[in-house]
């Protein structure tokens, strides 16, 4: 995958979950019912997108096609 | 011993070990060397780079100011959230090219950057100034939290004064003799402490008030649901209000110059997984937002002179907790508050030398840019010590004003990485505006229209300047925008 195409992934890829915590699509998770995980819903799907965008950061990472070429400096 | 003096006792033994572990950072390194003051050599690690960023946003706000958020407002307080874990990801792709054009030109600044592109003294300066303004204001929210916490905790006997000088105090001398260095590995520090204490505070407030989360939580949901949701009748905040304050913290955070100028501090492969690791950081503020929901239905808020006051006032007057956890609540807040405070003084005090005093000033020697740096940590302290003790009657508008106008910088940096046609003129017009309509919507005017954020108005008026000017002004030398546009 060239740098470019990965750069329009990643892109797409994080603006779908910021898109579902901004209205208006934040309306399908603005309720207080039901109760999931002893949160308020509203407040569980804030959270649930954040976990699923901490994994599609790492799904995206892997397919960096830089970090492949790039020397090891941790 | 009564609560209040162990407190006292713990929160100075916390200070004592901030002040060792930020002296001892800084050993062993080239005290000479401006590169290893303003950007650690460039050589910072993934695991104190994921602290510096996150130690950085985890502030007195959200030790206090979370928690009076979900108090008095309800769902809203979710944008903090939000707003920590996505605002970071643009950084994966602008941070390494802000890093590799930094190393090449030499650069440790948001205003360096700016000059280097766009050949412009009155740009750097521009943006020097508003970097100066808005971190003093920063600063002083910072100190007046670790003021009250002092205050709070020890039921009165530790003044504003003292409090906020001596937290502060620690805080500027480990910068001014350490550099970045120190700030990270404090922040490191200080960064476990907050997340474990306010995990364990966090959870024992909730289970004592209510019994657990689903029981607090189903209560609310039942008497006042619109509490829990936004932009419905009866919620505390707007649809609109909403989703521009997410967005305008979104754009401005990586504006803010202590966040921008470590892209210069470390390797492009360790900005990424700083990047990686960072949503995470958002789920530690979870706690916080649980202890302001908890005190709903106990607290009345006409007990609270402000409901940043929320978290302590349950430790030392509702619950009644054990004087170590008032010390340990006391620790957490200081830390939160002087690992954002360390970060900020220290590139403000960048900012101001490279942008103002090197512009004005032309041939300053390193030995001498290195001296400023370190006497402008101590001067910057002064004038934001100032201002939380004293107030600043006049000056308080200019400083929330240029607070707000970070994010006025967005339009500026991402074209000159990215777009060619753009020219000096444009980005200075669009920069002036953007400031003065975000100054208008945020201390002029008393409504904005739809209920959007100033910041977001600005932006817009911003951007469609900048382009017009320079679709009117002559095109840029290709040379200067190659430096950026194609590094490589």
């Amino acid at each position: 995958m060239s740098i470019r195409k990965f750069y329009t992934l990643y892109i797409t890829i994080s603006m779908v979950p910021l898109l579902m915590l901004i209205f208006p699509l934040f309306e399908i998770g603005n309720r207080a019912t039901p109760i999931v995980m002893g949160l308020p819903f509203s407040f569980f799907w804030v959270i649930l997108w954040i976990i699923i965008t901490f994994a599609a950061l790492i799904f995206l990472y892997s397919l960096d096609p830089d970090n492949k070429e790039e020397e090891e400096d941790v | 011993m009564p609560g209040w003096q162990i407190a006292l006792f713990m929160m100075i033994g916390y200070l004592v070990i901030a002040l060792v572990v930020g002296m001892l950072a800084g050993r062993g390194r080239d005290s000479s060397s401006l590169n290893e003051f303003a950007v650690a050599g460039g050589k910072l690690n993934l695991f104190v780079m994921w602290f510096l960023m996150g130690g950085a946003v985890f502030s007195a706000f959200s030790f206090l100011g979370a928690p009076g958020w979900a108090f008095s407002k309800g769902a809203p307080s979710l944008y903090i959230l939000t707003y920590t874990a996505f605002a970071i990801l643009p950084w994966y792709i602008i941070g390494p090219k802000i890093g590799r054009i930094g190393k090449k030109n030499n650069l440790y600044t948001v205003a360096a950057f700016m000059k280097g592109r766009f050949n412009s003294p009155a740009l750097a300066i521009i943006v020097g100034l508003i970097a100066l303004f808005a971190s003093v204001q920063y600063l002083a929210t910072q100190m007046s939290g670790m003021a009250l916490i002092f205050n709070v905790m020890t039921e009165g006997r530790i003044p504003v004064w003292l409090g906020a000088l001596v937290s502060y105090g620690i805080v500027v001398i480990y910068v001014a003799t350490g550099g970045l260095r120190a700030a990270a590995w404090s922040d490191v520090f200080q960064g476990l402490l907050m997340i474990i204490i306010s995990w364990a505070v966090g959870l024992t407030i909730v289970y004592q008030l209510h019994g657990g989360t689903t029981e607090m939580f189903a209560t609310i949901a039942r008497e006042t649901p619109e509490f829990l949701q936004i932009g419905k009748t009866g919620s505390t905040m707007g649809s609109m209000a909403y989703t521009s304050t997410i967005l305008v913290s979104v754009i401005g955070f990586l504006m803010w110059p202590h966040l921008f100028s470590k892209s210069y501090a470390t390797t492009p492969k360790t900005i990424k997984k700083t990047v990686l690791a960072y949503p995470v950081f958002a789920l530690f503020l979870i706690p916080l937002l649980l202890v302001g929901f908890a005190a709903r239905g106990v607290v009345d808020s006409g007990q609270l002179d402000s409901p940043d006051q929320i978290l302590p006032f349950l430790i030392t007057t509702v619950l009644n907790m054990p004087g170590w956890l008032y010390g340990l609540v006391g620790a957490g807040a200081l830390a939160a508050a002087m690992s954002t405070a360390d970060a900020i003084t220290h590139s403000a005090s960048l900012e101001v030398t490279d942008g103002v005093i090197k512009n004005i000033w032309k041939k300053l020697s390193d030995t001498k840019t290195l001296l400023i740096m370190r006497i402008g940590v101590f001067v910057i302290g002064g004038i934001a010590y100032y201002i939380t003790v004293f107030g600043g009657q006049g000056l308080i508008a200019l400083l929330l004003g240029a607070y707000g106008s970070i994010v006025q910088f967005a339009p500026g940096v991402y074209s000159a990485l990215y777009w060619r046609r753009v020219t000096t003129k444009g980005v200075i017009s669009g920069l002036v505006v953007g400031t003065l309509v975000n100054y208008y919507f945020q201390l002029v005017a008393s409504t904005t229209p739809f209920e959007i954020h100033a910041g977001i108005l600005g932006l817009i008026a911003n951007v469609v300047i900048m382009i017009v000017v320079s679709y009117l002004t002559k095109a840029p030398n290709v040379a200067d925008v190659s430096k950026y546009v194609d590094a490589k």
